[in-house]
């Protein structure tokens, strides 16, 4: 791997996000500004969305990234090139909120329009190039996670992206938004818990008893196959049904509408890989290291938490990180049975037509899950060290 | 394939044919279910019409990100494009956590309500299944084939439709079966963007707290994707075979 | 006939093959051996230009191989590689067509070249043809790689360790194969191998290359008795040297007038195997029968260890 060839030379990745980055800048609003939240917006260009010194320095910044991204190759410097292209338009959207709105007006909104996302997108490519390229282990991801989300939370906390619309949309509602968070969190987390519970010992049982496994398996696909919304809706008769007969079940909390049916359709969807993965697992345990265990005296009971679970624990935390995700994305679909979540908000916006409710609902939710499977990856890779040294 | 887990295939296949062509032979059924005289079966539009634009809407999606999805594979597998394969994986790995019903709702206001959206989130989301697939389909072709098919003085252009390609084939298809269960899901919150589809029964079950709706939207709904579903793997399998077994890529 | 020229490979600052001259004859066997790492594959693939070498020329039949596009060279020379590389999603019959269809044969002939082939290799076209790569057994693998890289009778085959997936009593067989159709077609043959005793057993000139570079290319029993430095001492074996040496003649060679009792042995087996029977059965001499069963004189062990040393 000597490519040590001096002169000029153009990175192609590179030179695709330079042109994202010139189109978003020169062909793209950079805001949308409303008189009032529903109605649709006007687009505004970034040497409109700012004062003009402050706009030339942001354009000034988001070129250079564009020339960094298309001619310097290695990856730490790209990944600053980045960086820095983050730290110069993140917060303009911000200031581009209180320079566009009138003094005075409480009517009015400012949201980030399409040149901004592409932004976004251009410096997250980035990112993501030089991460891969720097091969990071468990631990560094976890700490770019930590810096990305630092990032985030001292935009929000610092109030730099105050007058943003989806920032009016959480303030009115505060408190109902961390009581959806609270309820997102509850469905995907409880449903999880649930599962680990129920398909640990039935993927160990199929493990043990091979002619239950195909059988189980097969019919946790089927489950898995059917839509959720559909899932939740053939779950609310029988739990409808239950409410109204079983006074204890009632008293529970069980409805046919509402979390019940939600928490039970994600508990059943988290199943198949709970299930398949602890088979797959203990199934790939080298026959060789049981018998070992097994001709050193340890009982059943030893190997199985001492040899098996342990090397297999890497599958099954796969598992779980495929559910994980899985359910914070499905759980947002729970609202439109009443279940609650961050699904409250996506809908509630659909209705009204107001954007940055949607957004409201959406972005959390793409967040949690983002930052679940970055947290398992790196739990799944860190299992993986101990299990293989 | 037993011969009873084919015939409960044709019995599944013919109840949801004559459900959806004639729901009012049903309506005994559902009559329990609702209240205050409220209609037992959908009438707000025909379940036949619904289901087939549903179908329409998944598989003209999937096509799309299919084709889409595979030339992407083929490019950053090629040696002008191998420079992307690393990033392209990161890509798809990440973009995979992305709830589809966020992408369905991030949509809406970029094009408002309608099929549009539905569309854009199908397309989009469908994108990644395949094309993960493909990549692994094609890069796991064993080297072996491919210095013998280069040995033997095959074209490049030959290689890959004659060799990787057909050797990657199940794979992908299974990428193709993934995309598609997803959209039969996704499609169905697609009814709360107005697109046209089933999921429609259903909303208009929970808008006037019909059970009845709400249980035959949900079933019509999950018959037809466990019997797509099905489908494809049988397809699949019948793929994989000749190559000397089933790969299972699920 | 192949005149390798000063064939030479780098990577960056490493050579992998350095400056190799040899010459195959039109229809003989040039067996390359040595070390893993040595670079036999890297100059085996030049010839097919697999690989582009850095510099040097490779002629066939006096045609320097650069001067063909690299893909209609490909389709002239045979090529077998370790494992085969059998497609999976194709019939027997389609992987044996493969080089026919590139070319354009038309159906009749390909279906009729594959039959030949398939009965040359003693597979029987009704059970095999359509059978699939991954219902065969490795000995029948290997048979269908070899027939379809002879499918559009190339005058030159590549083969890079054929034989090395095979258990060693398959092995042997499939070495007696190769040689009698080699006899029949009069291909000329490049063999790639680490294994010593398959290089003796097929080639008229054996190649011992290591650490890039060509030392010795000489028939094998020059190769034994004249080597040309230590390593291809080393490599050809100093204990195995007397009875490699003998396994390279035949009974009829040291076959001398007299009687002699017991079972007749066949003037065409070797010296090696002769003198593993007369060790066997105690005796000091055995009857030679030709091919027409014949008793044409006899064998002694004085006479066969005379074959055994290199000033004869």
């Amino acid at each position: 791997m000597a490519s040590s060839r001096k002169g000029f030379r153009l990175d192609r990745l590179g030179g695709v996000i330079a042109v994202l980055i010139g189109l978003a800048l020169f062909a793209a609003p950079f805001a949308t500004y409303r008189a009032n939240r529903i109605v649709s917006g006007e687009p505004r260009m970034l040497l409109d969305a700012l004062p003009p010194g402050l706009a030339s320095g942001v354009l000034a910044a988001a070129l250079a990234v564009a020339v960094m991204a298309a001619t310097l190759r290695a990856a730490p410097v790209r990944l600053a090139a980045a960086g820095l292209g983050f730290a110069a338009v993140a917060p303009a959207m911000g200031m581009a909120a209180l320079f566009l709105t009138p003094e005075g007006n409480t009517f009015a909104r400012v949201s980030p329009a399409f040149g901004f996302w592409l932004l976004m997108l251009a410096f997250g490519l980035l990112v993501a190039d030089s991460l891969t390229r720097l091969r990071l282990g468990p631990w560094g991801r976890l700490a770019a996670l930590g810096v990305a989300a630092a990032f985030v939370a001292l935009l929000l906390l610092s109030g730099a992206w105050s007058g943003l619309s989806i920032i009016k949309e959480y303030a009115a509602r505060s408190d109902s938004f961390w009581r959806e968070a609270g309820q997102h969190l509850l469905l995907a987390l409880g449903s999880l818990s649930a599962a680990l519970l129920v398909g640990l010992p039935t993927g160990l049982l199929c493990h043990r008893l091979p002619r239950l496994r195909s059988g189980t398996l097969q019919v946790l696909n089927v489950v898995q196959t059917v839509p959720s919304i559909a899932l939740f809706g053939i779950l609310m008769v029988p739990l409808g049904y239950l409410a109204a007969t079983v006074p204890l079940a009632a008293a529970l909390g069980i409805r046919g509408i509402g979390a019940a049916p939600a928490l039970v359709a994600l508990f059943l969807y988290s199943l198949l890989p709970i299930v398949a993965n602890t088979v797959v697992g203990l199934g790939q345990v080298p026959a060789a290291v049981v018998e070992a265990a097994r001709g050193m005296g340890l009982s059943p009971r030893q190997r199985l938490l001492q040899v098996e679970l342990p090397l297999a624990l890497p599958v099954i935390l796969a598992g779980v990180r495929i559910v994980l995700v899985q359910n914070l994305g499905l759980a947002t679909v729970a609202a439109l049975i009443g279940g609650g979540g961050f699904g409250t908000f996506v809908f509630q916006g659909i209705g009204q037509t107001a954007i940055d409710l949607v957004l409201l609902g959406a972005i959390p939710t793409v967040a949690l899950a983002f930052a679940a499977a970055v947290v398992l990856d790196a739990a799944i890779e860190l299992a993986n060290g101990t299990s293989h040294d | 394939m037993t011969r009873p887990s084919s015939l409960l295939r044709v019995a599944a296949l013919a109840l949801l044919a004559v459900f959806v062509t004639a729901p009012h032979l049903f309506a005994f059924a559902f009559e329990p279910l609702t209240e205050n005289e409220a209609p037992a079966i959908y009438n707000q539009g025909s379940l036949l019409s619904l289901t087939l634009s549903h179908l329409v809407t998944v598989f003209g999606a999937t096509l799309a990100s299919t084709a889409v999805a595979v030339l992407l594979g083929v490019f950053v597998t090629r040696p002008s494009g191998l420079e992307f394969l690393p990033l392209s994986r990161s890509l798809v790995h990440i973009g995979q956590t992305f709830p589809p019903i966020a992408v369905l709702a991030i949509a809406v206001p970029l094009v408002g309500f309608g099929a549009k959206p539905t569309l854009i989130a199908l397309f989009l989301y469908g994108l990644l299944p395949i094309f993960e697939n493909t990549l692994t389909g094609l890069t796991q072709v064993s080297p072996l084939t491919l210095e013998a098919a280069k040995g033997m003085g095959m074209s490049p252009r030959r290689r890959l439709f004659e060799v990787e390609l057909p050797l990657a084939l199940p794979v992908i298809l299974a990428g193709v079966r993934l995309s598609v269960v997803i959209n039969l899901g996704t499609a169905t919150i697609g009814s709360t963007v107005a697109a046209k589809g089933l999921g429609e029964v259903i909303i208009a079950g929970l808008q006037s707290n019909n059970t009845a709706f709400i249980l035959q939207g949900g079933l019509v709904v999950a018959l037809l994707a466990v019997l797509i579903h099905d489908g494809l793997m049988t397809v699949e399998r019948a793929a994989a075979r000749k190559l000397g077994g089933f790969a299972g890529v699920s | 006939m192949i005149e390798i020229e000063r064939l030479t490979k780098r990577y960056g600052n490493s050579t992998v093959v350095d400056g190799v001259t040899m010459r195959v004859e039109e229809g003989s066997i040039a067996v390359v051996v040595g070390t893993s790492g040595a670079g036999k594959s890297t100059l085996l693939r030049m010839i097919n230009r697999l690989i582009e070498p850095t510099s040097g020329r490779v002629l066939i039949d006096g045609q320097d191989t650069m001067s063909v596009p690299e893909d209609e060279l490909r389709h002239r020379i045979g090529y077998v590689i370790q494992g085969y590389g059998l497609f999976p999603h194709r019939t027997v019959a389609e992987n044996i067509a493969t080089v026919p269809r590139l070319l354009g044969w038309n159906r009749k002939r390909i279906a009729d070249r594959v039959e030949e082939l398939l009965d040359l290799y003693q597979l029987d076209p009704a059970e095999f043809a359509n059978k699939y790569p991954h219902e065969l057994s490795g000995g029948q693998q290997q048979r269908v790689g070899v027939a379809r890289a002879l499918a559009a009778r190339p005058a030159l085959l590549l083969m890079d360790e054929p034989f090395g997936a095979l258990d060693p009593v398959i092995r042997a067989k499939a070495q007696d194969d190769l040689l009698a159709i080699q006899r029949r077609l009069g291909t000329t043959i490049v063999l790639v191998t680490h294994d010593m005793e398959e290089a003796f057993h097929l080639g008229d000139r054996i190649a011992v290359m290591d650490q890039a570079r060509l030392l010795q290319y000489a028939p094998p029993a020059e190769l034994l008795t004249r080597p040309a430095e230590a390593f291809v001492e080393r490599l050809v074996g100093s204990a195995e040297r007397p009875f490699r040496l003998l396994s390279l003649s035949t009974v009829r060679d040291a076959t001398e007038p007299g009687p002699a009792s017991g079972e007749p042995i066949e003037a065409s087996a070797n010296l090696r195997e002769a003198l593993s029977r007369l060790v066997w059965c105690g005796r000091d001499a055995l009857p030679v029968a030709g091919a027409d069963g014949a008793v044409m004189g006899r064998v002694s062990i004085d006479g066969i260890l005379r074959f055994g040393r290199p000033s004869r």
